[in-house]
């Protein structure tokens, strides 16, 4: 039998380490056999192997233990709470794992969002955060509360620029500590843990929603922010986990169909895609439906954080493409982050 | 190879180490401690080092999630790999203590260490770890499909598979790993080079 002495060749190392597929050994014996260079080189890196292996190894049992005792202690896994503070408690640690990427001499001044890099993006969810947090009592109430008449969205960019500017002046290890803190706080209170505490209905930032949804909130703002942070940085970030992603698309459409209200054409809105599938009508309920529209749940959440572009964001349509196109530049000019 | 460890969707693990779910560092220690501990075993020769790169090894991937990059190999690659690197820094660790210690004694004139192994056990332990170093240096694509073939048990179309590659790749880098680790043994060891320190986030 004639074989191809440099197909058979490359087949040494894996020998040698005993990869071979079952039948190889029969092409390679008999050529080992016949040329003496392979028989050499197997020979040698046989000889390697058992080197690696080095004297036997005393083995004993596996520890009965999972050795996690350091893992844990030196990251403490998200907190425990009711399952409306869950997409929160995850955001939160996801941004820490994704912040313990930089040190004190990382990239902090990557440009992210806005006119923004890493350590200001920490600092305006610091600001972010501070309305639920003297909601909740966990915080004495500022002027940015927006009393004076200003509408939310001024209110809230001027206590942004506010604590931008403080922020500035501190080294981002301790911005990071006091968004954390706080964060610690919002999701160590009654209203994080109890849904029944949690269920009366407050204004935060121009919305009247239970403070169950505006836990949501933050976690879509802490998510939004995390993956901008991430494209900023290069590193890719998970979508919320499945749960956490469809409560934050029921939250998402909450809100767009409150901001479209009647008068607008009704459109069928689907959402599709990881964890399953879910319609809504949206618009105008009494109306025959004038189109139906399809996006994928990351994609739609994105939309509503006017991340993605309604020109472009991927999307099955049908019927009143008008009315379809509606929606999506609807539902991303909602987008306050 | 239990169908369970082949079907582990590294995404979905990744997904929820980084937000925080402890349970999934749980299922990737039951999935491939036997492997770390394995390893570490292999290269430090002692249970006691063993557990500590263990230790260090879940450490890392769950205080730094970021570390691992699905896109860059799979979640198995990469344990094997860092429980490799951090074992072989363990056992130069020791080295470095133990001439430490040694030169103490010198100057109190103790006698060192009661029963020291035999001569030729000793010449196998460090042509070992110079091999090992060495593993620890080669180029990544090599260093995944020999830690895939010879630490996982793998077959190289095993190998090939998970990592992407043609079977032909796969023989071919084991082959060119093997041939440079057999080098290594000849040449002197370069001192600069086996205490250089390991490359981050494999």
């Amino acid at each position: 039998m004639t074989t191809d002495h440099e197909a058979v060749r490359e087949l040494i190392g894996a020998w040698a380490v005993g990869a071979l597929m079952p039948g190889d050994e029969r092409i390679l014996a008999p050529h080992l056999a016949d040329c003496d260079p392979c028989a050499a080189e197997a020979t040698r890196l046989r000889a390697v192997v058992r080197d690696l292996d080095g004297p036997p190894v005393t083995a004993g049992p596996l520890p009965a233990e999972r050795g996690l005792s350091l893992a844990l202690r030196t990251r403490p896994a998200a907190p425990r709470t009711a399952s409306h503070a869950a997409p929160y408690a995850a955001a939160v640690a996801g941004l820490q794992a994704l912040l313990g990427e930089l040190d004190e001499h990382g990239p902090w001044g990557t440009p992210v969002v806005h006119d923004w890099d890493v350590h200001d993006t920490i600092a305006h969810l610091l600001a972010a955060d501070e309305p639920l947090a003297v909601r909740l009592g966990l915080r004495v109430a500022g002027e940015f509360d927006g009393v004076d008449g200003a509408s939310w969205r001024e209110a809230w960019a001027a206590r942004t620029e506010e604590v931008l500017a403080r922020e500035r002046g501190r080294a981002p290890a301790g911005t990071v500590a006091s968004w954390q803190a706080q964060a610690k706080a919002l999701l160590s209170s009654p209203e994080a843990h109890d849904p029944e505490l949690a269920g009366r209905a407050t204004t935060l930032m121009g919305a009247r929603l239970p403070l169950t949804e505006h836990f949501l909130v933050r976690a879509f703002e802490a998510w939004v922010h995390t993956e901008d942070i991430g494209r900023a940085l290069d590193l890719p970030v998970p979508p919320p986990r499945t749960p956490h992603l469809w409560q934050l698309v029921r939250l998402a459409v909450r809100i767009l169909g409150l901001a479209l209200g009647s008068g607008t054409p009704a459109v069928a809105l689907t959402v599709a895609g990881e964890g399953g599938e879910a319609s809504w009508i949206l618009g105008e309920g009494a109306e025959p439906v004038s189109a139906e529209l399809v996006l994928d749940p990351v994609d739609f959440c994105r939309l509503m954080g006017g991340r993605v572009d309604p020109e472009v964001v991927p999307r099955g349509l049908s019927g009143d493409e008008a009315a379809a196109t509606g929606v999506l530049t609807r539902a991303a000019s909602l987008a306050w982050l | 190879m239990s169908v369970a460890e082949q079907s582990y969707p590294d995404t979905d693990l990744h997904q929820r180490l980084v937000y925080g779910d402890e349970t999934a560092l749980a299922e990737v220690y039951d999935t491939y401690g036997p492997l770390v501990h394995r390893i570490a075993r292999r290269v430090t020769r002692s249970p006691a080092g063993a557990e500590d790169v263990a230790q260090e090894v879940f450490a890392h991937l769950w205080s730094r999630p970021y570390a691992f990059d699905a896109r860059r190999g799979s979640l198995r690659t990469w344990l094997s790999m860092l429980a490799h690197r951090r074992a072989v820094d363990w056992v130069r660790g020791e080295e470095r203590h133990r001439k430490a210690a040694h030169a103490d004694d010198a100057t109190l004139h103790t006698i060192p260490t009661p029963d020291p192994p035999p001569e030729d056990v000793v010449m196998a332990r460090e042509r070992s770890l110079l091999l090992h170093s060495a593993l620890a240096r080669l180029p990544l694509p090599q260093r995944q499909v020999v830690h895939l073939a010879y630490f996982a048990g793998r077959t190289y179309r095993q190998a090939a598979v998970e990592l992407g590659i043609p079977e032909g790749t796969a023989k071919t880098r084991l082959r060119t790993a093997l041939r440079k680790l057999a080098e290594a043994l000849t040449e002197p060891p370069d001192p600069a080079l086996a205490d250089a320190p390991g490359e981050r986030g494999a």
